[in-house]
């Protein structure tokens, strides 16, 4: 093999992604944490030094070598509580927001081209439940429909399919009245097909923008229900719950066993909305 | 070393404006515009003419010594002995406005959308005079009075959105020369206006330039503008000038390749149409009868769109209509494709009344009439390539004829993809491309290869040419009629260019304010034309002919623009518009009257209606 053999096939270049994610530093710091968080909620309890349900040290021990952010009022190690969380907080908001996203952006579709009686029903309840805090009514769900993750990814989803279907009923009405869609109508298309191969791809670019800023905001809430015990129950390893319960030690000066996750959450959601503002800049949505 | 050609005697030889070497680059690489020179003299119109790209509006920017961004200005712009690309901010925005006037080629996105018309004018006006309020109000009124604005205290409360395209445009052009601007700088001010609103504005421009002895810098792409309004021309080609002289000279001999190719194709010749012919004895393909829409407003106000219309269209025969924005064309053209349900009336398609047939019932019958619209851009799945928008019809409809879809092969399509990509002169490399990625010509040419893809009988075509850039628009309508002669196939064509639809039909109706107001043969309507409409309308034609110039004829004009279809005037539509305008014209309605040697026409003054009987 000589150094000037000809290259065959495609000249190497980096992935779209890649190459995006060098002009663009936002996106880089935030893609690297998108992608942490997706591996920890694969491999966070498998990886984990210590057992994170379990007391594996002192009760409120200091950050350290053996327990990197020290232990809980229980004695378990923050760390791999850290770690572990994502199983259940990325899972859940990742969820959530997949589906929700799907949901909204099919209702959006046929309200938004169909725009028949229940097109407006549709709307004016999703005006309600828009209208109501997404936290209280968050609380509100969990508790009537009891703390479970099937049923809290239903509650979370339930919010926010809502601004999914806003945001793309509100991209259908200015595709629908464009030129292509009348040519497809003309050329003997149903509606149906015209709706679906037509206007729903080109429709796509604000839920894909608000994909990434939902599974933030999921985060956000699933913790938040958690602190205040509308989420998972305990011992379960998650972000919410760990400040819920050490809280209370932040005035005694131990500061490590809720900061540390806190920290978490807000790396993760900033992650994911950085993501989510570097697509948006992409696709001009 | 501008001196390439002296300019017309006629013109006062005091230069208001020089530009040396000036140069426009974005970013490195070529420049945009390189080594631009050129004088203006007081009182002239000089027209900048190129193609669209070749670097025309970042020259007419650079003169008052702006660029869009990332764009850099270099070389020298002289005014009034002093380098404008030397001058400071203050100084910069001193002469903005007051010496030099800028109006843009987007009049609604150029004007400020919170701001009343009113307002917009009496701040630029005093951004340069120490006025009261008061004054720089009266001088608006006056301004808008100049530019022909009916009414122009009350208009002066309008906000932008409130105006029409034509309205918005001569409240910019009000605007531009509120301090009487020694030097008026005027990209495409005309583009996408309806003729009549472009001849009544650069009529206004020309007398306006000639009342101050302002001098004008028109740029634009439409050698029947300079022809008509410009004193001197100098033709831009990739970012040079390449020829500069008098209009009359240039029209009689340029000098340059450039300019006689695009001289050639935009004075083609109507006569030697071959589709010009009449054929005998066919019969209607598509035969429309008393056909009417309207559509209700948001605000319940009804909006009569269309009102009993009459159409009939032989096989194998192009039938233009014509009309101003607003006239009800496009609806028309929309209800003969069924993309519209009329109110009442009838389309007959081959016989049969294609409004009588339930939806899906329809649906096989749109494999033999097809519509072409306007914006190709639009008109093109943006998210497709060229060949899965060319495969659409035959996945629906096979290969026409009326066969079932399934029989048609994989091959077979991608068979008469090729076929109809060469049949409307799109290079086979344009198959994977999307819309995006190619001209409005080409653009254009994919819409009627997709049009075409199952054999239609009838297509109609909804303004085809009139987001064309005028050298691709020639190409097109050439394409059009030699379409027709190979296929057979019949047109509606509708249009607001009169010279397009010459070439291309055989017969033309007029439209005006959801009526047909007169209907004959090509030649009838064209060389005789007898409504008052007509002839207004054929008489804001911009012919690219400097010897037989619009401002030195006896203007047939009409006053004002085309009234709302929401409240029809009690008597003749034309009423408030027309020259002829009586009386009996303010009291009475107008039928459509079919004359002696077959023409129609809506005008009691040309068609008594008392004839008709015989």
């Amino acid at each position: 093999m000589t150094a000037t053999a000809p290259t065959v096939g495609h000249p190497k270049r980096p992935h779209r992604l890649i190459a995006a994610a060098r002009r663009d530093p936002l996106l880089t710091i935030g893609l690297c944490i998108v992608a942490l968080s997706i591996f920890l909620a694969l491999f966070g309890t498998l990886i984990a030094p210590k057992s994170p349900t379990e007391p594996t040290g002192a009760p409120s021990e200091h950050p350290s070598l053996s327990h990197w952010m020290g232990t809980d009022a229980s004695g378990l190690d923050v760390f791999s509580q850290v770690i572990s969380a994502p199983r259940t907080d990325v899972v859940l908001a990742v969820s959530a927001a997949l589906v929700s996203s799907v949901l909204g952006t099919l209702i959006g579709l046929t309200a938004g081209y169909f725009r028949t009686w229940w097109a407006e029903v549709v709307m004016r309840i999703s005006d309600v439940l828009q209208a109501f805090p997404v936290f209280i009514l968050g609380m509100m769900l969990v508790a009537l429909s009891g703390r479970n993750t099937g049923n809290l990814i239903v509650a979370l989803s339930l919010l926010y399919t809502p601004i999914f279907i806003r945001l793309t009923r509100a991209e259908v009405l200015t595709q629908r009245n464009r030129s292509y869609v009348e040519s497809a109508r003309a050329m003997g298309n149903s509606e149906w097909k015209i709706a679906f191969r037509h206007v729903l791809p080109n429709s796509l670019a604000p839920s894909l923008i608000q994909l990434s800023v939902t599974v933030g905001f999921g985060i956000l809430l699933t913790a938040g229900l958690s602190y205040v015990g509308a989420g998972v129950r305990p011992p379960t390893p998650e972000w919410g719950l760990m400040i819920s319960s050490s809280a209370n030690q932040l005035i005694l000066g131990e500061w490590w066993p809720s900061v540390f996750p806190g920290l978490a959450i807000s790396f993760t959601v900033f992650g994911f909305a950085a993501v989510g503002n570097a697509i948006e800049r992409r696709v001009g949505g | 070393m501008t001196d390439v050609s002296t300019p017309s005697s006629a013109v006062d030889q005091e230069v208001v404006l020089e530009a040396r070497g000036v140069c426009v680059s974005y970013g490195e690489g070529t420049n945009a515009v390189s080594d631009f020179d050129l004088r203006i003299h007081r009182g002239e119109i000089v027209g900048l003419l190129g193609e669209s790209g070749c670097g025309k509006t970042s020259a007419a920017l650079a003169l008052m010594g702006l660029a869009r961004h990332p764009g850099r200005v270099s070389g020298s712009v002289l005014y009034d002995n002093r380098n404008l690309l030397e001058m400071s901010d203050a100084e910069l925005r001193d002469i903005r406005g007051r010496s030099i006037g800028l109006i843009t080629q987007k009049p609604r996105q150029s004007l400020n959308p919170l701001l009343t018309i009113g307002t917009q004018i009496s701040r630029v006006f005093r951004a340069h005079n120490r006025v009261s309020k008061e004054e720089a109000q009266t001088h608006a009124i006056e301004l808008l009075e100049a530019v022909g604005i009916n009414d122009a205290s009350r208009r002066l409360t309008a906000y932008p959105h409130e105006l029409s395209g034509g309205m918005a445009q001569r409240a910019l052009i009000s605007m531009a020369m509120s301090s009487r601007p020694q030097l008026l700088i005027a990209d495409e001010p005309t583009s996408g206006l309806d003729v009549t609103i472009q001849a009544q504005f650069l009529d206004r421009m020309w007398e306006r330039a000639q009342a101050t002895g302002s001098a004008v810098l028109l740029v634009t792409q439409d050698l029947g503008i300079i022809a008509n309004y410009c004193d001197r021309i100098v033709v831009m080609a990739d970012g040079r000038v390449i020829e500069e002289r008098t209009v009359r000279e240039f029209f009689l001999s340029p000098q340059q390749e450039y300019s006689k190719r695009i001289l050639a194709v935009q004075s083609a010749d109507t006569t030697t149409n071959p589709a010009a012919r009449r054929l005998e004895g066919s019969d209607a393909l598509v035969e429309v009868k008393a056909l009417s829409k309207h559509f209700v407003l948001p605000d319940k106000r009804r909006l009569q769109a269309v009102q009993s219309v009459d159409l009939s269209i032989p096989a194998g025969h192009a039938v233009g209509l014509v009309g101003e924005s607003g006239s009800g064309k496009t609806t028309v053209g929309r209800l003969l494709v069924r993309l519209l349900e009329p109110d009442a009336g009838t389309v007959l398609f081959a016989g049969r009344d294609i409004t009588a047939l339930d939806a899906k019932a329809f649906r096989p019958q749109r494999a033999r009439m097809q519509i072409v619209f306007q914006d190709p851009f639009d008109s093109l799945n943006p998210r497709w390539t060229v060949d899965r928008i060319v495969r659409e019809p035959l996945d629906l409809h096979g290969l026409g004829r009326g066969e079932p879809a399934s029989n048609t092969t994989h091959a077979e399509k991608q068979q008469r993809i090729a076929e109809l990509l060469d049949l409307v002169g799109l290079s086979p490399d344009t198959r994977n491309r999307k819309a995006a990625a190619l001209s409005a010509g080409e653009q254009q040419r994919v819409c009627l290869a997709r049009a075409l893809a199952t054999q239609p009988e009838f297509l109609v075509l909804d303004e085809p040419t009139s987001a064309l850039p005028p050298a691709a628009r020639v190409e097109m309508v050439k394409l059009l009629a030699d379409l027709r002669r190979r296929l057979g196939i019949s047109y509606l064509f509708i249009s607001h260019d009169l010279w397009t639809v010459g070439q291309v039909c055989d017969e033309v109706a007029v439209m005006y304010l959801s009526q047909i107001v007169e209907q004959g043969t090509r030649a009838q309507v064209f060389e005789h034309p007898s409504h008052p409409y007509t002839q207004a309308l054929l008489d804001s034609v911009l012919l690219p002919d400097p010897t037989d110039r619009r401002v030195d004829r006896e203007r047939k004009d009409l006053a004002g623009e085309i009234p709302s279809p929401v409240d029809l005037p009690a008597g003749c539509y034309l009423a408030g518009r027309c020259p002829l305008v009586e009386d009996r014209c303010r009291a009475e309605r107008q039928e459509l009257v079919t004359m002696g040697d077959g023409r129609s026409v809506r005008c009691w003054k040309v068609a008594p209606a008392t004839r008709s009987a015989s």
